[in-house]
């Protein structure tokens, strides 16, 4: 009863504090003095044959509508430097994207910035051997739902490079790779987005060296139902994800939207994933997740799941009730490696602004779980069967939580010892 | 003083007039215009920067009346364009000839060729204002497109690349005043409809097109009777198996049946066809093909995304209302209408036929 109380005082204290401070959006506000040099820069893009080098000079241009790229083999798209040269499609009224790629081969965009698209600011599909290297892709001003989807969004490709990059303010994910294969996402930086970096149903993916900070969530490692193809092998080794604690702004019905802020990384519905010698801390729900596909589909709301058309046009992902549907698709996460990640966090209460930080409130001792399971599996499967096992190894000190979820957290347990790779191995 | 605060009121509802008439105030900041001092390119192009600098026409250019080796032709059924007219050349070098072959939909044309085609309209002072004039240019590796854009005294045309949207007055039926913001294309888009597997093509030079008399070149002989004279063309089959498309609005020229698929094929049949850029959509509108499913009748849409409206069939025999097709005919919007470039007016007449052709197809 004592303890019931304390937990009701805490929780109005905290509602309390709250209240007096809302958390304020952050905002990039770079300068910018914008010139216009749209005619010469369209002519140069729509006039780029095989092996072409388009070289832009510094300013702050100014686009009234996308730029495009189709079937081009061996291009270079140059800038200045990613604080030099920016390409601002700020209010334009044609395309929804900034520049949009299809159908290349061989590809390099490499130092320069792209702001403020109406939609994606960098699309890029069915395309091969591409290489994106030192490109900002922001919104500026205040973060806002109103944002385009994806900062940097390969899609269907296949040998992608994407280093020293910068993705800010994106209304889903920051750095995007979609359905591609064989892509490297090294020392990237990725802030103020929704998800700051997101390898979503690709396979053979390398994802190290990144900085993930002041996102709603830092990375995603996804599987979702019913696209062309379903991801797997997956390392992701030396990135630092931090303090990913900013209100989520997705759109409503995204996928991503929920995602509850204060979520460091989340591992979902993929198989084959090692996760090592990463630095995760400071993140108010959890720093790191590995759940199936079932725990967002339950988490459906069904006021929050029809996305408008045009945000389906733009290939926001909603969550998809009739993932049953799909045979092909697996749920639940499989053989998954967690091994000598640093933890850490400077706050003591999980979040009470979503179900999973009040989850925690109320049955992990008010403290915020380093690593979470849900320990949903298909029906008849044990815990740990071989196919579906989740395996720790030198985490150090960890607040490790299994859910228990498809059973009303019946088994909520701490008890790292089942997860344990000596154990298992 | 009535008289004067009857004044002070009409200049009150003018002002007032004038703001909702403003332009719609976007969000876009403003830039100061800049060319660059560098190119921007690494190689260079070396097309003539005027149209007049090709020979094509007499002095006027406006006039629009060809030098030799340059011939007028016309086609049965055109591709609705915003309701612009079109005056259509082909330039052929000498001693070259164009040539049929019965496995090519379109005539061949050696190297050199350039095939032009203008695009105006009536205005009110009875005048005619060309805006743009496209080439296609027979280069060794295929096919090039480069389009002009004729400067506001008519005197000439200038290369343009990137595409531009030019408000144009005119008039429909030498009495109604229509207003139509014409969008020229840029490069890119050519490719869109003049793509055939993956070379870029000629539309509308074939025979059936072709097979019909056309008076700017003779008044009495057929167009490729008067090319075959000439020795301007070869290889043609024997006259008795010309085929010939209906003229989609002369009802002397075909059923309504026959009058709907020439003008679905010359309107859709550039990417809908078997050969076309939207033959995954499985949906055919060649003249020739005989699948009724092809042709879309009770088919369901493959990747229309929100272009379905809704609706289950492209076509519904006896009923437009519910067929996809006239839905995406009589759309303005750029997500659903088709086709999807160069039409930002509706075609009122083209939907009549169409809309009549599926009302007399027969139910299941």
């Amino acid at each position: 009863m004592k303890k019931f109380l304390y937990l009701v005082v805490g929780v109005l204290i905290l509602i309390f504090v709250l209240w007096l401070f809302p958390e304020p959006m952050p905002e990039y506000i770079p300068e910018r003095d914008y010139i216009d040099m749209e005619a010469e820069i369209l002519e140069s893009f729509i006039l780029a044959k095989d092996s072409s080098v388009i070289q832009l000079p510094e300013g702050h241009f100014l686009f009234s509508q996308a730029l495009s790229l189709d079937d081009k083999k061996h291009l270079t798209i140059r800038g200045m430097g990613m604080d030099k040269t920016i390409l601002s499609f700020k209010g334009q009224v044609k395309g929804a994207e900034g520049i949009k790629v299809t159908q290349c081969k061989n590809l390099i965009i490499e130092d320069l910035a792209i702001e403020d698209a109406a939609g994606d600011n960098l699309k890029i599909s069915d395309s091969d051997s591409i290489v994106l290297r030192r490109v900002r892709s922001a919104w500026t001003g205040k973060v806002s739902t109103k944002n385009g989807a994806y900062a940097l969004y390969p899609v269907l490709c296949s040998n992608l490079l994407i280093e020293e990059c910068e993705a800010i303010g994106a209304s889903d994910a920051g750095i995007y790779v979609g359905q591609s294969k064989n892509v490297i996402i090294r020392n990237n930086k990725a802030y103020y987005n929704v998800a700051g970096i997101e390898s979503e149903n690709s396979s053979n993916i390398e994802i190290y060296g990144n900085e993930a900070y002041e996102n709603t969530t830092g990375l995603l490692i996804f599987n979702l139902p019913q696209l062309t193809v379903y991801g797997e092998n997956i390392r992701a080794y030396d990135n630092t994800i931090y303090n990913n604690n900013i209100p989520n702004f997705g759109v409503k019905g995204s996928i991503v939207s929920a995602v509850p802020k204060g979520t460091g990384v989340v591992i979902m519905a993929t198989k084959n994933v090692t996760f090592s010698k990463n630095t995760i801390r400071d993140h108010k729900t959890v720093n790191l997740s590995v759940v199936s596909y079932e725990l967002f589909a339950a988490d459906d709301d069904p006021e929050n799941t029809t996305l408008d058309q045009e945000a389906e046009n733009r290939g926001i992902r909603s969550v998809d009730s009739d993932y049953t549907q799909d045979v092909t698709y697996n749920v639940y996460p499989k053989d998954i490696l967690i091994h000598e990640n640093a933890f850490e966090n400077k706050f003591s209460f999980p979040t009470l602004s979503n179900d999973y930080g009040i989850l925690m409130f109320m049955k992990n001792k008010m403290t915020i779980p380093d690593i979470v399971y849900d320990g949903i599996l298909p029906k008849n499967i044990p815990l740990q069967s071989p196919e579906y096992k989740i395996c720790l190894d030198n985490n150090g000190e960890i607040n490790f939580v299994m859910m228990d979820a498809a059973n009303d957290f019946e088994n909520f347990s701490n008890d790292q010892t089942p997860f344990d790779c000596k154990m298992i191995l | 003083m009535m008289k004067v605060s009857i004044n002070v009121l009409y200049i009150l509802l003018l002002l007032l007039g004038a703001c909702l008439d403003a332009p719609k105030v976007t969000n876009a900041p403003t830039a100061k215009r800049v060319v660059p001092i560098q190119p921007l390119l690494s190689q260079k192009t070396n097309e003539k920067q005027k149209l007049s600098e090709y020979g094509f026409f007499e002095a006027p250019l406006s006039d629009l009346i060809p030098n030799p080796r340059v011939y007028s032709y016309e086609v049965n059924t055109p591709l609705f364009s915003d309701y612009a007219s079109k005056k259509r050349f082909l330039y052929l070098p000498d001693a070259t000839q164009m040539e049929f072959s019965p496995t090519a939909s379109t005539l061949h044309f050696e190297k050199g060729s350039v095939l032009i085609k203008n695009f105006y309209y009536p205005t009110s002072d009875g005048q005619e204002r060309i805006i743009e004039t496209r080439l296609l240019i027979k280069e060794k590796e295929g096919w090039k497109p480069l389009n002009y854009i004729w400067n506001e005294e008519q005197s000439d045309a200038s290369l343009n690349y990137i595409g531009a949207d030019i408000e144009v007055e005119w008039i429909k039926n030498e009495t109604h005043i229509q207003k139509v913001n014409y969008s020229v294309p840029n490069l890119n888009q050519c490719k869109n409809c003049h793509i055939s597997d993956s070379d870029i093509t000629p539309i509308g030079l074939s025979i059936a097109q072709l097979n019909r008399k056309n008076p700017l070149l003779s008044v009495d002989k057929n167009q490729l009777a008067f090319f075959q004279e000439a020795k301007l063309i070869k290889n043609l089959p024997k006259k008795n198996n010309w085929s010939k498309l209906p003229v989609w609005n002369n009802p002397l020229t075909g059923s309504v049946e026959e009058r709907a698929k020439a003008y679905l094929d010359a309107n859709c049949a550039y990417c809908h066809s078997p050969k076309g850029s939207a033959k995954n959509s499985g949906l055919h509108l060649n003249y020739t093909e005989i699948n009724t499913r092809s042709r879309g009748i009770y088919k369901p849409p493959v990747a229309a995304g929100k272009g379905s409206g809704d609706l289950v069939y492209d076509i519904v025999p006896g009923d437009p209302e519910h067929s996809i097709l006239l839905y995406r005919m009589k759309s303005k919007d750029p997500s659903i209408q088709m086709p999807e470039l160069g039409r930002s007016l509706v075609h009122e007449e083209g939907i009549a036929l169409i809309s009549e052709y599926i009302q007399n197809l027969q139910k299941k």
